[in-house]
């Protein structure tokens, strides 16, 4: 994908944030310990992570990075990263600290984990970059009095054209006068992944841009109707959304697809493994795995609903979606749950774990101690008897 | 209209004391030589907000070239679609616009800037 292709390699190569890129390279640069540490606060996509991978590749520090809504507690962020704020190494050198998503430590989940961040920022050794989406959130309020804010805005339109412009000539793109352009960078609204993605959708369909920019309905039939699975992926490529907004879609066409129930399984089974890659995504930050989402829809959904199914404009039924988020609310709270117990993340507990635990709660001595373990009210009792059943 | 260059210092008429604490509160910087400066810490939309009030009239931001330092703004076809509170500081002005190729001074002169 030419998002991957054309990632910048150095701070110099990205596109937009120039204050705040100078302002953030100079913090590192003259840090020393006692010294406020930094938080970065602007909306996804604005390039506050790449920043602070390509400022530790580039100033030769090691970087000791943790995406903070993955781990909330007190005693796991001690666990993960205490060390490594308290130590140098033998030579005196420094670790960059990278605490990601730190708006995931606050609210109701919040165990001590701002509390443990605050006073670490005080006593550490080494640099310690924070960054968050949510600017108007109380505790990061609260954070950023302890730090330096930096604020990330998507770039301008002219700087997206810009960088548009060097990516159509390397891909010998023609882009004319440029009008056709222009109608993707304010299309993108500053998101420079998705005007990059509406660039090489441009090209993968060949002709205009007008003439490959179908709805969304036009993109989800094509991917049903695709003969093979190139076609497949070319549809897929078409679809303005966001890819978290194309799982859900193709789920709820799926669902509504009328297949046998054998070939329903399957299809969902699909779906769920391109959500389970969104997941590891959002918990890891690791953009790079969407390469594997389009692949996996087009090789392995697309043969299974070719020709049986169809975009659906309309919501799933609300008793259907209401049972949806009952159970996904019930597989949240266990894997939190059994994380905690497990010494585990719950994202790993959910992928890993839970599919062994709930084919042996069909034993009924093994759920009722799980359910004494892990402190669960009556409500699960029928929730794990469905889960076993299946 | 009032024209706030972002990045570069501007004046203001004598302002109320919460309107001066509200715009420091909001990340301007002060100096009592040259007067306000927007910062890359600076709430933008808020900071717009109280400098509308306490002028009363209009405020429009003109963005900076990253390249040449010049008003970025004059003669841009986004002008009307782009939101100046919302986006970064920095820009591309006529001359060194995307048309002329300008991504490679554009690199250059972020290397030079990130190199101090």
């Amino acid at each position: 994908m030419w998002v991957e292709k054309y990632r910048p390699r150095t701070m110099a190569e990205m596109v937009g944030n120039e204050e705040a890129r100078i302002a953030v390279s100079l913090w590192l640069r003259d840090w020393k310990p006692g010294k406020k540490a930094m938080l970065l606060v602007g909306p996804p996509g604005t390039g506050k992570t790449t920043l602070v991978g390509l400022l530790a590749k580039e100033s030769g520090t090691s970087m000791v990075d943790l995406n903070a809504s993955d781990v909330r507690t007190k005693e796991r962020l001690e666990r993960r990263i205490g060390e490594a704020m308290r130590t140098v190494d033998l030579f005196g050198g420094r670790s960059l600290v990278f605490l990601d998503e730190v708006d995931g430590l606050l609210g109701r989940s919040d165990y001590g984990g701002v509390e443990f961040i605050k006073d670490a920022v005080k006593a550490t050794k080494n640099p310690i970059i924070m960054a968050a989406n949510d600017q108007d959130a109380d505790e990061i309020r609260k954070l950023a009095s302890s730090c330096v804010t930096v604020r990330f805005r998507p770039p301008p339109p002219r700087e997206v054209e810009m960088y548009l412009r060097r990516i159509a000539a390397a891909e010998g793109r023609e882009v004319g006068g440029g009008e056709e352009l222009r109608s993707i960078v304010t299309r993108s609204g500053g998101d420079l992944r998705h005007a990059v993605n509406l660039l090489q959708s441009g090209g993968t369909a060949g002709s205009s841009f007008k003439e490959v920019s179908p709805s969304v309905s036009q993109g989800i039939n094509a991917f049903f109707d695709a003969p093979d699975a190139a076609s497949a992926l070319a549809a897929l490529r078409t679809l303005h959304l966001s890819p978290v907004e194309k799982v859900r879609l193709l789920h709820t066409c799926v669902l509504k697809a009328g297949l046998p129930p054998a070939d329903l399984a399957a299809a969902l089974e699909v779906v769920s493994r391109a959500d389970l890659i969104m997941g590891e995504i959002g918990a890891t930050n690791e953009w790079r795995m969407l390469r594997y989402l389009d692949g996996l829809l087009a090789n392995e959904l697309a043969p299974i609903v070719r020709g049986r199914g169809k975009y659906v404009s309309e919501d799933l039924p609300f008793p259907l979606l209401l049972r949806i988020w009952n159970d996904s609310k019930k597989v949240r709270e266990l894997s939190a749950r059994y994380a905690a117990h497990a010494s585990t993340s719950a994202a790993s507990a959910r992928s890993q774990d839970l599919p062994f635990l709930f084919a042996l709660c069909a034993s009924a001595p093994f759920r009722e101690s799980l359910e004494r373990a892990l402190d669960l009210d009556e409500t699960y009792e029928k929730f794990l008897v469905k889960e076993a059943g299946r | 209209m009032k024209k706030v260059l972002v990045g570069g210092w501007f004046t203001l008429p004598r302002l109320s004391r919460e309107d001066f604490s509200l715009l420091m509160r909001q990340g301007v910087k002060y100096d009592r030589e040259m007067g306000f400066r927007i910062e890359p810490e600076t709430d933008l939309e808020s900071a717009v907000r109280t400098i509308r009030s306490a002028v009363g009239e209009e405020v429009s931001l003109v963005l900076r070239c990253f390249v040449c330092g010049r008003d970025a703004c004059d003669g841009c076809p986004y002008l009307e679609t782009c939101d100046r509170t919302k986006v970064s500081s920095m820009c591309l002005c006529g001359e060194h616009s995307p048309e002329t190729d300008a991504y490679p001074l554009y690199v250059k002169a972020a290397s030079e800037s990130l190199a101090g």
